[in-house]
């Protein structure tokens, strides 16, 4: 067993990356950094970035955003990495089904979730008693109930690669089972704590749905508000976006990672039992769904009962025909597993050369993949329009195209592949590699027995990341999509728009559906499987 | 064997790569994708509210149409981003203040004078360059059982007096509102509207997250009057007949009953002028004008055209005060001065 452990401590012999995978990921960091670029040049040829500097108007928005990111990011990690270990170490009531479930909160666009708690709460909701969330603690409360999945997720996913095996052992040398958990298994989770900490910070910084509804003045939300009338501030404030987000991914380059001892695969048993506690904690783990999911559910549902407007096309209520929602819900499934398919496979070398090969260009190109999620996505949109219809060739016949909509998402969303696509890499220890090649098993043979079972938890955890940001994105989708392309978004968008709140209803009811099952079946089944049976 | 795993990952990227421009050629799998040669039009307003008028247009005039809908902000600047390439012949706002912003880009063609005559000129770009679709007014919403004709203020501004306490609902994150704000204070100057919005504030006027919200906390008796868009309780009463709210419109001329107008151009640099006047043409024609005071219950804005039934007619409104292509100007600072109130935290 040591081992082994000790064999995955590869960085000792890190010599940077070979040419061929140099190339590859100079292109793949250069195709990331198209953002940044893209607000570089327009800030320097405005040449205003130092006014705005001046003005002062960055000061305010600017500690917003960071109280708001940093303390977002430190609530939803805690809650995260919480329900992950209750969920897979301890003997919670209906484990089967909260596993799956506290992912949920996810695929709510942020927009859609604070218009249901906005309608849930206050003077005339559901919930008179419970005060709107409205500015920083609206915001602080509500983007942690819907971001503490990006914790959840990649700490769950290390809990199933880590063998029960240490934690038994240190019981039955006498200690208890809080402290034992936490000493045996905090070191072994540190990483993927950091990486989820990260991705909320930087999605934190995006977000302009809740902020704005909520009413709190981050950069974003400046970005947003003076993105007409004053172009010059926008940029320069989203620079230093770029440039405040860029810095952080640099700070934590290490997070995300971590060697995973091989050989993980064992009966599931729980290792925490809660005895006289179980209920209280079962009951516990059930609170941030019931605000991040079910309440949400159950305003939709109202919405839809109460029904609508039967003005211009709208859904108007129960009975109407569905049929509309049909096209919207297969944009939505295939444009969501085209980005999580696609997202993988770019981010994999830029994961493999800066978990085995390390160096300047492996840590700068991994940077650049994860700060691009902090932009919002029109910030991201307005680059890729400027840049396809800039660059001279056939390029620009690519506008408005379906791949270069999910190059979009890949951008974005990029960051969230990479942290899954690493943990993959590491999962594969290098010692098997030597051991396999010493015996002389072909490399064929050896990927799909030895690493492609020990890469795909990590691979699917990242493919399913980017499908869920996918599946409920909106700038971008508006602008880079097809015409005539619709997702479940932009029908709710739409419908939210123009106050059809019986149609937002039941499409964000379809929403959350469609995204748990593809959840199930893409990222947690496999799993489920080999930890149950 | 690192090489070998190196060679994989070559492969991978290769195959990931092969697969985003494979699919470029499936991209016109799309149910909807428009013919070769579509008139495009970028639209603010949402397929809801215009789609089947584009529909009735392509079966009128054989010219197909492929509608982007989006947000109004956010295709202006995508216009103006996209410049000489812009696959965009015509744009469509909710607001004034978006379409203005295009105008003074340079990204909107001079309209014809034809169809700038079917429009009164208080509600078209003051050059021409985007003309009013339809209309939106801002009314005060009232519960008919607990509200008697006795209380109705002759103006918004003396909502902050003491009768009103606690009575009148705003939506302050609501864009509306925020567009009557940002016109009280071209109209009226910063002053005397941040009295009005500290005086709103301090009068305890209850907040709500939209109009609908208003709408229904009224039907309900929850409050007694509401500061929302008109359509928003037309649409209520379609729903249900008996719902105990009407419309109160601000009289002679007050800024409390302002017309915010829909807008629409034709962008710079189309090589469809024709068939994008004939659009403009058409939106303005009365089959058009009379399905959005039919169906969306707006103001139409060409002459000739009835408004919806029951509603006052447009002269009696507040429209002249306000350049509506400043409504954008400043807008940050309306979203500061509503700050400032201290009306968000009620």
């Amino acid at each position: 067993m040591t081992e082994v452990l000790a064999g995955t401590h590869a960085r000792s012999r890190r010599r940077g990356p070979g040419v061929l995978l140099g190339a590859g990921i100079t292109i793949i960091g250069l195709l990331f950094a198209a953002p940044f670029l893209y607000l570089l040049i327009s800030v320097v040829r405005s040449g205003s970035v130092l006014d705005v500097l001046g003005s002062g108007a960055i000061g305010r928005p600017l500690l917003n955003s960071l109280i708001l990111g940093v303390s977002v990011s430190a609530a939803a990690t805690v809650l995260g990495t919480l329900a992950a270990v209750l969920v897979q170490r301890a003997d919670v009531r209906g484990r089967r089904v909260l596993r799956i479930a506290l992912a949920l909160p996810l695929v709510l666009p942020s927009y859609v979730g604070a218009t249901a708690l906005l309608a849930a709460t206050g003077v005339g909701g559901m919930l008179p008693f419970i005060p709107r969330p409205v500015g920083f603690w609206g915001a602080f409360a509500v983007l942690t109930i819907f971001t503490y999945p990006y914790a959840y997720l990649p700490v769950l996913a290390r809990l199933t690669m880590i063998p029960t095996s240490t934690e038994e052992a240190a019981r039955v040398l006498g200690r208890s089972a809080w402290p034992t958990t936490w000493r045996v298994l905090l070191p072994q989770l540190r990483p993927a704590i950091a990486g989820g900490a990260l991705l909320v910070f930087l999605y934190t910084l995006s977000d302009f749905g809740a902020v704005s509804l909520l009413r709190y003045d981050t950069l974003t939300r400046v970005i947003y508000s003076s993105r007409l009338l004053d172009r010059d501030l926008s940029l320069a404030l989203g620079l230093i976006l770029a440039v405040l987000a860029l810095a952080i991914a640099l700070l934590m380059r290490r997070a995300g990672v971590g060697a995973a001892p091989p050989l993980a695969r064992t009966r599931w048993q729980p290792t925490i039992t809660l005895g006289r506690w179980r209920s209280a904690v079962s009951a516990i783990l059930l609170l941030p769904l019931l605000i991040g999911v079910v309440l949400p559910i159950v305003i939709f549902v109202y919405w839809v009962l109460r029904g609508g407007t039967t003005v211009g096309v709208g859904y108007s209520g129960w009975g109407d025909d569905l049929s509309f929602l049909v096209s919207p819900l297969l944009g939505s499934a295939s444009a969501a597993i085209t980005a999580g398919v696609v997202a993988v496979l770019v981010t994999l070398p830029v994961a493999y050369a800066v978990e085995r090969r390390g160096g300047v260009l492996s840590e700068l190109s991994g940077s650049v993949v994860t700060s691009v999620f902090a932009l919002p996505g029109l910030v991201v949109a307005l680059a890729i329009i400027t840049w396809t219809l800039g660059t001279p060739g056939p390029i620009g016949s690519l506008y408005q195209t379906f791949p270069l909509l999910i190059l979009a998402y890949v951008l974005h969303f990029g960051a969230q592949s990479l942290t899954g696509t690493r943990s993959a890499i590491t999962a594969v220890p290098v010692r098997l590699e030597e051991a396999a090649e010493s015996l002389g098993v072909p490399w064929r043979r050896r990927f799909l027995r030895v690493d492609l079972p020990l890469l795909l938890p990590g691979l699917l955890a990242a493919g399913g990341l980017v499908m869920l940001s996918t599946m409920k994105e909106l700038p971008a989708t508006l602008m880079l999509a097809p015409i005539g392309f619709e997702t479940l978004a932009t029908v709710i968008w739409g419908a939210a728009e123009d106050g059809f709140f019986a149609e937002v209803g039941i499409t964000s009811i379809l929403l959350i559906a469609l995204s748990g099952v593809l959840t199930w079946f893409l990222v947690l089944r496999k799993e489920f499987h080999d930890t149950q049976t | 064997m690192r090489r070998r795993f190196q060679v994989l990952l070559g492969i991978t990227t290769v195959a990931a790569l092969t697969v985003l421009s494979g699919c470029s050629a499936d991209s016109g799998d799309g149910a909807d994708q428009p013919p070769e040669g579509a008139l495009t039009v970028y639209s603010g307003r949402t397929e809801n509210l215009i789609g089947p008028l584009m529909d009735d247009f392509t079966e009128q005039t054989g010219i197909p149409v492929a509608v982007r809908y989006g947000q109004s902000a956010d295709l202006a600047l995508q216009i103006d981003t996209e410049g000489d390439s812009t696959p965009a012949d015509v744009y469509i706002s909710q607001s004034p203040g978006a379409a203005g912003y295009l105008a003074d880009q340079g990204r909107l063609q001079q309209l014809s004078k034809k169809t700038l005559a079917k429009v009164q000129k208080r509600f078209e770009d003051p050059s021409g360059h985007w003309v009013g679709m339809s209309g939106r007014v801002r009314v005060m919403v009232y519960n008919t059982d607990t509200v008697t004709d006795k209380q109705f203020p002759k103006s918004v501004f003396d909502l902050t007096g003491e009768e009103y306490r606690g009575k009148v609902a705003l939506a302050p994150a609501n864009g509306s509102f925020q567009d009557f704000v940002t016109a009280m204070r071209i109209q009226f100057g910063k002053e005397k509207t941040q009295q009005w919005l500290d005086g709103m504030a301090a009068n305890e006027s209850p907040t709500y997250a939209n109009n609908t919200a208003i709408v229904e906390a009224a039907a309900r008796g929850e409050v007694p009057m509401g500061l929302v868009n008109h359509y928003y309780n037309e649409r209520a009463k379609v729903e249900n007949a008996s719902t105990p709210t009407e419309n109160y419109f601000f009289p002679d001329g007050d800024i409390g009953s302002l017309l915010i107008a829909t807008a629409v151009g034709v962008v710079n640099g189309t090589d469809q002028a024709s068939e994008a006047d004939k659009l403009v043409a058409f939106l303005l024609s009365e089959q058009a004008q009379e399905f959005f005071a039919n169906e969306t219950f707006e103001y139409p804005l060409a002459e000739g055209v009835a408004p919806p039934h029951g509603l006052p007619p447009l002269d009696s409104l507040d429209y002249t005060s306000v350049d509506l292509g400043k409504l954008g100007e400043g807008f940050g600072e309306t979203l500061q001065m509503i700050e400032a109130s201290g009306l968000n935290t009620n």
